[in-house]
């Protein structure tokens, strides 16, 4: 088995394992993990043999261009979803102090509970007004 | 010219009536309630424009227009009016218009009713269309939107039980339509053409086709759907929440002869099939008798004329069933004559409901003397219901039987369809006389007086026209015999009063003797009857069974949607894995894969760091540990990108690991320090996942690359970077102007992406402030 092979199956067993837990942050680490075995496998795809830069005139063995323009959009893309989960978890952190998926009550409950109590006034924001899968009940 | 030969007139008239039904509530804001002679006169006009159409159908010149729809699947918006539209058309058009004049002083004066208005002129447009629909698609279109209709109409008087009654006669009905839709595809796909006539045209081909069992029961399922056949009856009693001008015009007179109307239509196509016959005799009559027995029950007149359709309908269906001359001219009479006494006891017992506060006749007693007129109709149409001499009931009543007693095949048919149309027939006698001794026989309780002329006057209209087409029936005739010459193509029967001394007669006089007999006997019968209530009814199992349904989706959708991403993730890998290991172990050897392709271990010091660095990510308890753990993760990997000829990779890798950092920082803030513990069970499920996710991983990645040399899309970019893109960068080159649209949606997500985080992050904040 190559080195290439168990970088992946490391990675991919990290981030699996990380993705399934309770909270957001690790939740976020499994996925830049999941992230990176992907791009590893892109790469690997193209073939490993030839090592040189892919530029032109620099090298006699350049390397596959095409998984490195796709891995190099994939690293910015999921840097953006990574920035995407951290901010939940971040206001998750903000809210409640944790930022556990599986609480008892829904979150989507816990997010109104929370506001009712800290905003007397009644200012309540959007993303509250999602309904609760499984609530809704034949009349 | 279509338009100069009157082709164009029923479509005109269809869309006429759809613009009118948009109209009206805007119409009905100025004139309220009289609304509705306004439309009854509309409908008049209606069906004076379709006179001259009308008489060249009835000379075997039926008027037909059609426009491409869907070519290429041969479907067109066909309409036709022969006879039978004819008869239909006139049905809807001049029943429309007495409801209406009905309706403009059933309603309360105070309000506007635009809504009641729209939604029947809407109907009375869907069951025009029905009607004269010359093609198999539209009529199903129209089928459909008549349905829709009726479930408008039930569940707008509304309340929770109205609620529930519209929604089991549209789960009824439209399931027949699908039934429909089933039937239509498979004529279609059997005849080649949705035209109806080329359908009936090529009934041979139909009867001949292994399809033809198939269409035979899902055409009977959509007849026996809309037309409230046992056992899908329960709909129409349920749907009597609705207003008396509903339950008048759609759920006795036209609506629910949308099947019987289908029936009569595909009568050439089971010609000389005996099993029809049976079926639609034993079907048609059960319901018949049933429903007859079931209406002299009940002490609610609406309940017991919502039955009492049942038990007529099941009669025509029979009737239509058997499709012999006799059995098309019977019900042809038939339709007509129940639409006009059933139209009018609908209406009486609207007025007397109006006028008495009640419809049971437990409570009302005593009104012929305050009410004479309304007596009168109701006395006339009973007589008519109960098939007396000399009202259109009687003429069609022994036609009926005259057409069960000469069902071709013989044997034992003729004589159980005789003895239980006869027997239906002696209880519809006997609730005739229940409705009008019940509301109109006793003393006096209440002081009433006569309703307005103009409240009266439809019914007194529908009731005296039953008297009058019974009389001289002739006026009908012409008409009942076009329609048997389209659909069997015999026309030397006549419908007559006086037929002789046929054993018809001989069936009549029984059915008279028997419900004189069962009136005689009625208080005995009613002790008896009343107490056995049925313990199930239609409605009510249905309601269990939608409850049911309506609990297991929640259970489905409950495992499929969660809150908890755990969970739910580990199912979708743990399947994924089972399937790519079955998968593996099933084609694994199939793949054929070449040969190893070079590759020396410089690599493997790589693999050496990364691997403790992710072990750390995810044992670490403390959030800092595992983020340190994570940057290290991201330089090993850079490190390779740098190793394998990636420059560019590894530079943006360093740059997204340190922003990322950064990030986790500024969330951690708000965290606690260190990561809650993970549950052993939870520990050991998800470490499974990911130990069989990542040797497969692992295997996968090692079994499917490094067996091939240069792609051939990989020497192209090298060799066109430079002349076609004027790079030297090849995969600088390929983001920005071979792929740039892929970049271009890639910053897209993550400008979205980066949206998202702010408004996250900002609405925490302002918040926090004061």
């Amino acid at each position: 088995m190559s080195a290439i092979a168990v970088v992946v199956g490391v990675l991919a067993a990290g981030g699996t394992y990380l993705i399934l837990q309770r909270g957001v942050v690790r939740i976020a680490l499994g996925f830049v993990l999941l992230g990176h075995a992907v791009n590893v496998v892109l790469l690997a795809s193209g073939g490993l043999q030839e090592r040189g830069v892919p530029i032109v005139g620099a090298s006699s063995d350049p390397a596959d261009p095409l998984p490195q323009a796709f891995v190099l959009t994939a690293i910015v893309i999921a840097f953006g979803m990574t920035a995407f989960l951290l901010a939940l978890a971040f206001r998750a952190g903000e809210l409640f102090g944790l930022d556990d998926t599986e609480g008892a009550i829904p979150p989507d409950e816990r997010v109104d509970r929370d506001l009712d109590e800290a905003e007397p006034d009644g200012n309540v924001r959007g993303g509250s007004e999602t309904q609760v899968p499984g609530s809704e009940e034949d009349p | 010219m279509p338009v100069a030969d009157g082709r164009i007139v029923p479509s005109l008239l269809v869309l006429s009536l759809f613009v009118a039904a948009a109209c009206v509530p805007f119409a009905a804001r100025r004139v309220g309630r009289e609304l509705g002679y306004w439309l009854a006169g509309l409908f008049v006009l209606a069906a004076l424009a379709l006179v001259p159409a009308g008489a060249r159908a009835l000379d075997r010149d039926p008027v037909t227009s059609s426009i491409d729809w869907v070519p290429s699947l041969g479907f067109s918006v066909g309409l036709r009016l022969d006879a039978l539209s004819v008869l239909f058309s006139a049905l809807v058009l001049v029943l429309g218009a007495v409801i209406f004049a009905y309706t403009a002083r059933y309603l309360s004066p105070s309000s506007r009713h635009g809504r009641l208005y729209a939604q029947l002129t809407f109907f009375a447009a869907s069951m025009l269309g029905l009607v004269v629909a010359g093609d198999a698609v539209v009529l199903l279109v129209f089928w459909e939107l008549t349905s829709v209709a009726s479930f408008l109409l039930i569940g707008g008087s509304g309340g929770p039980e109205a609620s529930r009654a519209a929604r089991r006669a549209l789960l009824v009905t439209s399931g027949g339509g699908l039934a429909l839709l089933a039937a239509v595809v498979l004529l279609v796909v059997v005849v080649g053409s949705a035209d109806l006539a080329t359908i009936v045209a090529h009934a041979d081909r139909v009867r001949a086709s292994p399809a033809f069992p198939a269409i035979a029961i899902l055409l009977l399922l959509a007849v026996a759907t809309k037309s409230a056949l046992f056992p899908f009856h329960f709909w129409l009693p349920g749907a009597m929440v609705a207003p008396t001008p509903v339950s008048a015009y759609l759920h006795s007179a036209t609506m629910v002869k949308a099947g019987i109307y289908l029936l009569l239509r595909t009568v050439p196509l089971f010609e000389g099939v005996h099993a029809w016959d049976v079926a639609l005799v034993l079907v048609g009559l059960t319901t018949a008798v049933f429903g007859a027995s079931t209406a002299i029950r009940q002490y609610d007149l609406k309940a017991l004329l919502a039955y009492s359709t049942v038990s007529q309908l099941g009669l025509l269906a029979a009737l239509a069933g058997v499709g012999t001359q006799k059995a098309v001219l019977a019900t042809s009479a038939h339709v007509v004559a129940h639409a006009l006494y059933k139209a009018t006891l609908f209406m009486v017992v609207g007025i007397v409901e109006r006028e008495a506060g009640s419809r049971d006749i437990r409570e009302l007693s005593g009104l012929r003397r305050v009410m004479p007129l309304a007596a009168v109709a109701t006395g006339l149409a009973g007589l008519s219901m109960a098939g007396i001499p000399p009202l259109a009931g009687f003429v069609s009543k022994e036609e009926a039987f005259a057409a069960f007693i000469d069902i071709p095949g013989g044997g034992w048919l003729p004589l159980v369809a005789g003895v239980m149309a006869v027997g239906a027939s002696a209880l519809t006698f006997a609730y005739g006389w229940r409705i009008f001794e019940g509301a109109f026989g006793g003393p006096v309780v209440q002081r009433l007086y006569e309703p307005d002329r103009s409240f009266l006057a439809p019914a007194l209209l529908t009731s005296a026209a039953g008297l009058v087409l019974g009389l001289a029936i002739g006026v009908l005739d012409p008409l009942a015999r076009a329609v048997t010459v389209e659909a069997v193509g015999a026309r030397d029967y006549h419908l007559a009063l006086w037929h002789g001394l046929t054993p018809a007669l001989g069936m009549s006089a029984t059915t008279i003797v028997l419900g004189a007999a069962l009136v005689l006997a009625r208080h005995r019968l009613e002790g008896r009857l009343g107490r056995r209530r049925p313990r199930v009814d239609g409605a009510s199992i249905f309601e269990a069974a939608y409850a049911r349904a309506v609990r297991a989706g929640a259970w489905i959708g409950r495992s499929a949607a969660t809150n908890a991403p755990g969970p739910y993730l580990g199912a979708v890998l743990a399947a994924t894995l089972g399937a790519a290991m079955l998968a593996g172990w099933w084609w694994g050897d199939d793949l054929g894969l070449g040969p190893r392709v070079g590759g020396p271990a410089r690599d493997w010091p790589v693999a050496l760091l990364l691997a403790p660095a992710v072990a750390v990510v995810v044992a670490a308890r403390d959030r800092i540990a595992a983020v340190a753990a994570l940057g290290l993760v991201g330089f090993a990997l850079a490190l390779l990108y740098a190793l394998i000829g990636a420059p560019d990779l590894a530079i943006t890798q360093v740059l997204v690991e340190t922003l990322t950092v950064a990030l986790v920082v500024l969330v951690f803030r708000r965290l606690p320090r260190r990561f809650s513990v993970v549950r052993p069970a939870r520990a050991v499920v998800a470490g499974a996942i990911a130990a069989g996710v990542g040797v497969l991983a692992a295997v996968g990645t090692d079994a499917l690359t490094g067996r091939r040399g240069p792609s051939e899309v990989a020497r192209y970019y090298l060799r066109a970077a430079q002349p076609e893109a004027g790079g030297r960068n090849v995969v600088n080159t390929i983001l920005v102007d071979f792929r740039a649209l892929d970049t271009m949606g890639e910053i897209a997500v993550l400008a979205l992406a980066g949206l998202g985080a702010i408004g996250l992050v900002t609405a925490v904040r302002s918040r926090r402030a004061p």
